[in-house]
């Protein structure tokens, strides 16, 4: 190679490679890819050419990044900001589904309804002139649960034996477990659909 | 059965031997039914044991739907989900039932290229990959693992390193490398310095071959996913120690399949009197010559799969996370400037503020303590200016 001629001359190394069909690289990978054919060898030879053909491809990959590369020197050293791969290699797992959307995204899709913009956990109380959390330890959704006095909802009492105090706090009871029951569904719809979609894929495919 | 290996399993890639009692105490009860691979070897002699044509347990759908019981297998299993950006991909090393001492010092080296990303088995495994490569699929679910090599030694397959890659735990593609004994260095053969551990390689395909043939293209795709690390955005240039050639010669009539020689160099920079140093290189091994072997190429549908790019390939990453040069997970906590004005001292009577306020003095005095830029001296403003508070806005 035109480059191990230079080494003699101590003060100016030979940094350049000629070849005749330029290299091309991946720097996102830090790869060259030679396409000239490997010089004829003996099994003599074979080491030296290896090293030869090795170093002149080392060479300007060094070269390509030193010049062509933004770099930029931190106290822990220089860095060379590498470009995206070139070449495209195989994912190891496939692309990420979005997510199933539930019973109610797709009522609302339909509809139109846009979703409501997260306001925080607090709210603020008319009548007490104060902030109190939706929910929770004196959560805004407790109100009349712990009234002195309760008026009995002949409608809502369905047995006449239960306790008119209760009702309250039972109703709220209740659209919790009726909203773990809902999520329970969503997730389980979620699951199937994933499952469906992929029956056709290469995961169910008989071997 | 799989909930309980997936949910036991906290970092399977970094400690392969804490998992051996797991896998022993799995096949030891039945009722998990993975009795067959409890462990990842099984012992020829003894006649009870398993043999390998079992068919790896089918992922079930249960899988997609199990709830992790804790914050550790739930960080386990969120590792293991296939993600927009992944992982770095694990390399799985393994040996077959019978090999050469010559393809086991390979395979060592392989290993020690590719740590710490690499899980190395130590026991034999009775696997025939071009066979049945289930067993195969097994471990790479198990160790999460989607890159392979398997060594085996036959009177017919000397020497043989199979590279194996996975596609969501299925078999992607494989290539037989025959590895030539005569000419096989280690890297412990070579007495200098090797590389650092994890450092990305310079890689190099010399060779017409590698563009005009197909099999030899597929092999410098294959071998370029096995050896290029992380796809990284920056790189430290202190951090480019070696470089991994990868070469072969023109393909004539009495040889149609070239041998393919890996060498490994490290990379010496001298001052050259220009701004770009001169290179020079220094072999540090280990030193491979392959003949190709069998090859089974990816199934057109795995391809399409695995080649697909999610539309917007950047993830918005954590606020305030960051992972710095060592690997380390940074996080910046802000917490905002204290109002030391605001600071509750210690309650006492005489400090109260009164409802009838007619001395505001010294009020003003303690409220202007921690207003620096007013050069005013309190004492003397006191009278002719009346009290601002700090809080309001100065025009």
């Amino acid at each position: 190679m035109a480059s191990a001629m230079d080494v003699h001359e101590p003060q100016r190394l030979s940094v350049t490679v000629n070849k005749p069909i330029p290299l091309t690289f991946d720097l996102g990978h830090l790869a060259a890819f030679d396409s000239n054919p490997l010089p004829p060898t003996t099994p003599s030879t074979l080491e030296s050419t290896l090293q030869s053909t090795a170093r002149d491809a080392a060479q300007l990959l060094i070269n390509q990044i030193l010049t062509t590369v933004p770099l930029h020197s931190t106290q822990d050293g220089v860095f060379a900001t590498l470009p995206e791969p070139i070449t495209d290699l195989p994912r190891e797992k496939p692309v990420p589904k979005p997510k199933e959307p539930t019973k109610w995204e797709q009522f609302a899709k339909k509809k139109g309804i846009a979703a409501k913009a997260k306001d925080g956990k607090m709210v603020y109380d008319e009548a007490t002139g104060e902030w109190v959390p939706k929910w929770g330890y004196k959560g805004a959704n407790k109100g009349g649960e712990d009234d002195w006095l309760v008026e009995v909802d002949e409608k809502k009492q369905a047995d006449v034996n239960d306790n008119p105090r209760n009702l309250s706090r039972a109703e709220r009871v209740e659209r919790i477990r009726k909203n773990e029951k809902q999520q329970k569904k969503n997730e389980r719809n979620a699951a199937l659909g994933a499952a469906s979609s992929s029956k056709a894929g290469y995961k169910n495919r008989r071997r | 059965m799989y909930i309980h290996v997936n949910q036991r399993l906290d970092r399977p890639e970094i400690n392969a031997r804490r998992r051996a009692p797991l896998r022993h105490a799995l096949a030891a009860d039945p009722s998990l039914g993975i009795k067959n691979f409890s462990t990842h070897s099984f012992n020829l002699d003894d006649p009870a044991s398993p043999t390998i044509s079992t068919p790896a347990p089918t992922p079930p759908t249960m899988l997609q739907t199990i709830k992790p019981k804790n914050a550790r297998s739930k960080r386990a299993l969120e590792a293991r989900e296939p993600k927009l950006v992944e992982n770095q991909k694990t390399t799985l090393f393994l040996r077959g039932t019978s090999t050469s001492g010559i393809v086991q010092d390979a395979l060592g080296d392989l290993h020690s290229l590719k740590k710490p990303h690499a899980v190395k088995f130590q026991k034999k495994n009775a696997v025939h990959p071009f066979e049945d490569a289930s067993a195969l699929e097994f471990f790479s679910r198990k160790n999460d693992a989607s890159l392979m090599v398997f060594a085996s030694h036959s009177k017919k397959r000397p020497h043989n390193l199979t590279f194996v890659r996975f596609f969501d735990y299925q078999v992607f593609d494989m290539v037989e490398l025959l590895l030539d004994g005569e000419t096989f260095r280690k890297m412990t053969d070579f007495k200098n310095a090797k590389a650092g551990v994890g450092l990305k390689p310079l890689l190099s395909f010399s060779g017409t071959i590698f563009d005009t043939n197909p099999t030899y293209n597929h092999l410098k795709l294959l071998l370029l996913d096995f050896f290029h690390g992380h796809t990284v955005t920056e790189v430290d240039v202190e951090a480019l120690q070696y470089t991994i050639a990868i070469s072969a010669g023109d393909a004539t009539d009495e040889d149609p399949q070239p041998k393919i020689h890996l060498r490994a160099y490290m990379l010496k920079t001298h001052r050259s009197g220009h701004k770009l140093p001169r290179v020079e290189l220094e072999e540090m091994g280990p030193r491979m010559d392959f003949r190709l072997g069998r090859r089974q190429e990816p199934n057109s549908e795995a391809l399409k799969l695995a080649m697909a790019r999610a539309k917007s390939q950047e993830m918005r990453s954590k606020k305030n996370i960051s992972i710095d040069s060592m690997g380390d997970k940074v996080g910046r906590i802000h917490v905002g400037h204290q109002d030391l004005g605001q600071l509750q001292t210690r309650k006492m009577k005489g400090l109260r503020k009164r409802g009838r306020d007619d001395d505001d003095g010294r009020e003003d005095v303690e409220m202007d303590d921690d207003d620096d830029d007013d050069d005013v001296e309190m004492g003397e403003s006191v009278g002719d200016v009346p009290a601002v508070s700090p809080k309001r806005p100065r025009v």
